[in-house]
């Protein structure tokens, strides 16, 4: 029932300005509180802190049906659940989340995770951002940059070097709220897909965080960006599997309608073995998407699975989507059609959260045991 | 006298064409079925004397006449009561009543009362040995369901403007007055008021009808309809989700839901062809679609298809339509 | 105000053509395998009746008649939406009855589940649209009956509804208890439930119940009407397709027009 409420409400809500929103890139702002009233951005946040208490299998199927109306919406609501909520749920103080939790799961608060920065991307250990302590706060200097929701969100997850120790073990996670002083928004990405969802430049400039606002223990950052990356894998899967799934439902369409040379181009070979490529990889990836999901719901080690599922998923939408453009001819290329967008919107889900060679990275360390 | 009895409506003080639809529909049955026909005309005011006369032009036999004060518009209780009096009296095999807003409530209501069996909604009937077969919509339009009537008394509910007012059969038939004697009062329900919604579009009788749908985008869309529809001398509907949306009057609702039409001409803007619509406008004589969408199920339903945005194709239409007027 | 509301179960209407297939065997909408939605305006009736209720006070029972492996959904949806109870009738042969049969079944189940001063229904279901179920129930239960309304307001123990008719809308009290039966409008779109109240649903009570239990009889089919057949009319026209700007297809328009003298 809740895919029935995540469907309802993203084929009223969302899919009527998908298209829109591609061509304006404009955030969705009472969309996302539309989402917020029904509990869609604290879904996995217990219910004691505001948020719907849904386990993670109910998780990705909600995520896919908003993903195959837009990926843009999806990335701004994933995004706030799986990379901001998840994290403050695990690792996060009771005031903390009592203080933070509630408002990120009404609507109120729109959060974003700053780990990326110019300098390190997929070799994400090696940041630079510094975290020192000053009396009773923390003073954070540096640039975090590609932060999806990061135009509109009023909580930030912050990755800094507390320590002088290289790689992960100086690292430190913060919860810094964007009236804090010394955060700015710094130059707006334009993107080739995802468009609705902002994506910028965070700048920490002698940032002051109280104390208290330290997420998990001092050193501790490490450890809970990979953690939060697991989930967040979860998240951009359900995202290429709804992409690819929008991909095949409007080729399926196209080729039922279309007439070329006296009849329907769904009766040529050629688009037969197309569509049924297309709907074995998208099955597989979703199934590689729910044993992973369901590893988490039982609370079992779940990494390398999440890293299967996003990478399989990501290809699928990527290949799936060309496939649409091409089943549609010249109209996959114009923005009358819905195929277009999904061929760009598919892109990122081959880079961010960890690019396809990251996945194969952290895959082959479990084939290979070298942990 | 058992026979084919039609509820003629006099609600409003005078009959409508309805009501000389199903003289229509019972031409259909009486002949075969070799019955005669037979009217409970039910309403009040002036206008019933009329009304008499024009039944009787139209074949009715036997006119059961049933005046009270409270026969007005939407006042079923009231109309239940009279034709509870009257089929007492005429004991029909068969009762045809349109399915209009009185009808709607009557049809099923009467038929309880009586035992009787029902079909609503019929949109044609025909004989096959003793059994009425009537044919209706079903499935949003979708499908066409023949139903096969063989109990008596049956009670049939026939869709407004699925047949047409026949050629006049006068025939010399008598007048029973039916007295009724009901208090308004005690009625369990009450018209308070009523209001017309845009009055002056007339869809029903419209020969040319500009339909609009989700496409349109908006009350603003509905002008340039508006400006069609004028220079058309027709009238601006609706598919559902205008209606739905608040876009226009829920009365301007084209469809299973709403009205059906049969217009000379039918132009369906920015309407996607869903079969709950199609239902309503497949009657048309002709059929122009615009749409921006070339494979909108729309077209397969049109006779004239123009592919284009209606906000450049409209008015291009509006202009060339007055050009060729005035030559 | 106690309100029952009657749901039906019934393939999604909004199914793509290539994907509506009469059984020949049923004689109605193949099922198996299909989504299978709560009919578009019984959900406007539930809609009415929770709006009544955060109104008025009162209690909300939804009641559904159908095979009760498919039911569920609908009833639990209810639930989530706010109804306070459920009662699910089970019957296989449901989806091939007509209005006739099942209201005995419906009026019984309502009797059984006790006080109400008001049943909604749908104005039509997706699928047969018949249009009679509300008529019915009010002949049985020996209330009040206004169908195809699109508002409702409590006024000292009555109820003032606003009913659609051919020329706009009229305005009708109604005594209680009333069975009415419930269109479209602006203000009764269903809402979606919360996630939070998706949880809870699956806390509140349902009711199963049999046909046998309620003492009707398997007869099969209403008295005296038969379904004898049920066809997928065929599309003969094919459309011409007007070519070029607008100006263009314009003048191809009125020229094909005022050929056929419709100009």
């Amino acid at each position: 029932m809740v895919q029935g409420l995540a469907r309802d409400f993203a084929t009223r809500e969302i899919l009527p300005r998908a298209a829109h929103l591609d061509h304006t890139g404009e955030f969705p702002k009472d969309l996302i509180q539309k989402a917020a009233d029904l509990g869609l951005m604290g879904m996995t946040v217990p219910e004691q802190y505001g948020g719907a208490g849904m386990d993670p299998v109910s998780y990705v199927i909600a995520q896919e049906e908003f993903a195959r109306a837009s990926a843009g919406v999806q990335a701004i609501i994933t995004v706030n659940n799986s990379l901001v909520c998840d994290p403050i749920v695990a690792f996060g103080s009771e005031s903390q989340k009592r203080r933070y939790l509630p408002g990120l799961s009404s609507g109120k608060d729109l959060g974003c995770y700053c780990l990326t920065e110019p300098s390190s991307g997929s070799d994400a250990m090696s940041l630079r951002t510094s975290a020192r302590l000053d009396g009773d706060a923390w003073v954070l200097n540096g640039t975090k940059t590609f932060v999806t929701n990061g135009v509109e969100a009023t909580i930030c997850i912050v990755y800094a070097r507390s320590a002088p120790d290289p790689g992960a073990k100086g690292i430190s996670a913060f919860i810094v709220e964007k009236q804090f002083p010394g955060i700015r928004v710094g130059k707006v990405e334009k993107k080739l897909g995802i468009k609705c969802s902002s994506t910028a430049e965070i700048i920490l400039d002698s940032c002051r965080a109280p104390k208290e606002n330290l997420l998990g223990e001092p050193g501790m950052g490490g450890r809970i960006a990979l953690a939060t990356l697991d989930g967040g894998r979860l998240g951009i899967a359900a995202q290429a599997v709804g992409i690819a799934r929008a991909a095949l439902e409007d080729s399926a369409a196209f080729a039922r309608e279309r007439r070329q040379f006296g009849q329907t181009i769904g009766e040529f070979q050629a688009i037969q073995w197309a569509l049924a490529d297309m709907a074995t990889r998208i099955d597989a990836a979703r199934l590689l998407m729910y044993r992973a999901a369901y590893l988490r719901r039982q609370g079992r080690p779940y990494t390398k699975e999440a890293s299967m599922a996003k990478l399989f998923a990501s290809e699928a939408a990527m290949w799936a989507s060309h496939k649409a453009v091409q089943i549609h001819g010249g109209y996959g290329y114009i923005q009358d059609y819905a195929p277009e967008r999904y061929f760009r919107d598919a892109k990122i889900t081959e880079i961010y959260e960890g690019t396809s060679e990251i996945q194969r990275v952290v895959i082959s360390r479990h084939v290979l045991g070298a942990r | 006298m058992p026979g084919i009895l039609i509820v003629a409506s006099a609600l409003e003080g005078s009959m409508g064409r309805s009501s000389v639809e199903l003289t229509g529909a019972a031409r259909n049955l009486a002949g075969p079925l070799s019955l005669p026909m037979s009217a409970a005309l039910v309403g009040q005011g002036r206008g019933i004397g009329q009304a008499v006369e024009t039944l009787q032009q139209y074949g009715v036999q036997t006119v059961y006449r049933c005046e009270h004060p409270a026969l007005t518009p939407g006042q079923s209780d009231a109309v239940l009561a009279a034709l509870d009096l009257v089929v007492t009296k005429a004991q029909p095999e068969l009762v045809l009543i349109s399915a209009d807003t009185v009808g709607r409530e009557v049809a099923p209501r009467l038929a309880y009362r009586l035992r009787a069996a029902l079909a609503t909604e019929v949109m044609s009937l025909a004989v096959d040995g003793r059994a009425v077969m009537a044919r209706r919509q079903v499935y949003g339009g979708r499908a066409i369901a023949t139903l096969e009537v063989t109990a008596r008394p049956a009670v049939i509910s026939v869709k407004p403007r699925a047949f047409d007012v026949p050629q006049p059969q006068p025939v010399r038939g008598t007048v029973e007055e039916i007295s009724l004697t009901i208090d308004p009062e005690a009625l369990p329900t009450r018209v308070r008021e009523a209001q017309s919604e845009r009055a002056e579009v007339g869809l029903d009788d419209a020969q040319v009808v500009v339909g609009g749908g989700r496409g349109v985008g908006g009350p603003e869309g509905f002008k340039l309809l508006e400006e069609l529809a004028a220079a058309l001398g027709g009238a601006v509907g609706s598919s559902r989700p205008p209606a739905d949306e608040g876009w226009v009057p829920i009365t301007w609702q084209i469809g299973q839901t709403g009205k059906s039409i049969r217009p000379n001409l039918y132009v369906a803007v920015g309407i996607s062809g869903a079969a709950q619509h199609v239902a309503g406008v497949s009657g048309s004589r002709t059929i122009v679609a615009i749409n921006k969408d070339p494979e909108a199920p729309i077209f397969s339903l049109a006779h004239y298809g123009i592919v284009g945005d209606f906000r450049q194709v409209v008015p291009a239409l509006v202009a060339k339509i007055k050009a060729a007027k005035g030559a | 105000m106690d309100t029952i509301v009657c749901l039906k179960q019934v393939v999604d209407p909004e199914l793509p053509q290539w994907d509506f297939a009469i059984d020949p065997a049923t004689k109605r909408q193949v099922r198996m395998g299909k989504p299978l939605v709560i009919s578009t305006y019984d959900e406007n009736a539930l809609e009415l009746a929770l709006q009544l209720k955060e109104k008025t006070g009162g209690k909300v029972t939804a009641l559904t008649l159908g095979p009760q492996g498919e039911v569920k959904d609908a009833v639990r949806l209810a639930l989530a939406m706010g109804a306070d109870e459920a009662v699910v009738i089970d019957d296989p042969q449901s989806p091939q009855r007509l209005a006739a049969d099942k209201a005995s079944v419906l009026a019984a189940a309502i009797k059984r589940i006790g006080r109400f001063d008001l049943v909604l229904t749908g104005c039509e279901s997706a699928d047969w649209v018949e249009r009679a179920m509300a008529p019915f129930l009010a002949e049985a239960l020996g209330a009040a009956c206004v169908t195809f309304i699109s508002r409702a307001e409590s006024r000292d123990g009555a109820l003032s509804v606003r009913r659609t008719s051919e020329e706009g809308f009229q305005t009708v009290d109604v005594r209680l208890p009333a069975v009415l039966s419930v269109t479209s409008d602006e203000a009764i779109r269903p809402r979606l439930p919360k996630v939070k109240d998706i949880m809870a649903a699956m806390r509140k009570p349902v009711a199963n119940w049999t046909r046998a239990d309620l003492g009707a009889e398997d007869a099969g089919g209403a008295k005296g009407v038969e379904v004898k057949d049920v066809s997928i009319p065929e599309r003969t026209t094919k459309v011409e397709f007007l070519e070029g700007e607008p100006a263009e297809q314009a003048e191809a328009l009125v020229a094909r027009l005022r050929a056929l003298k419709i100009l």
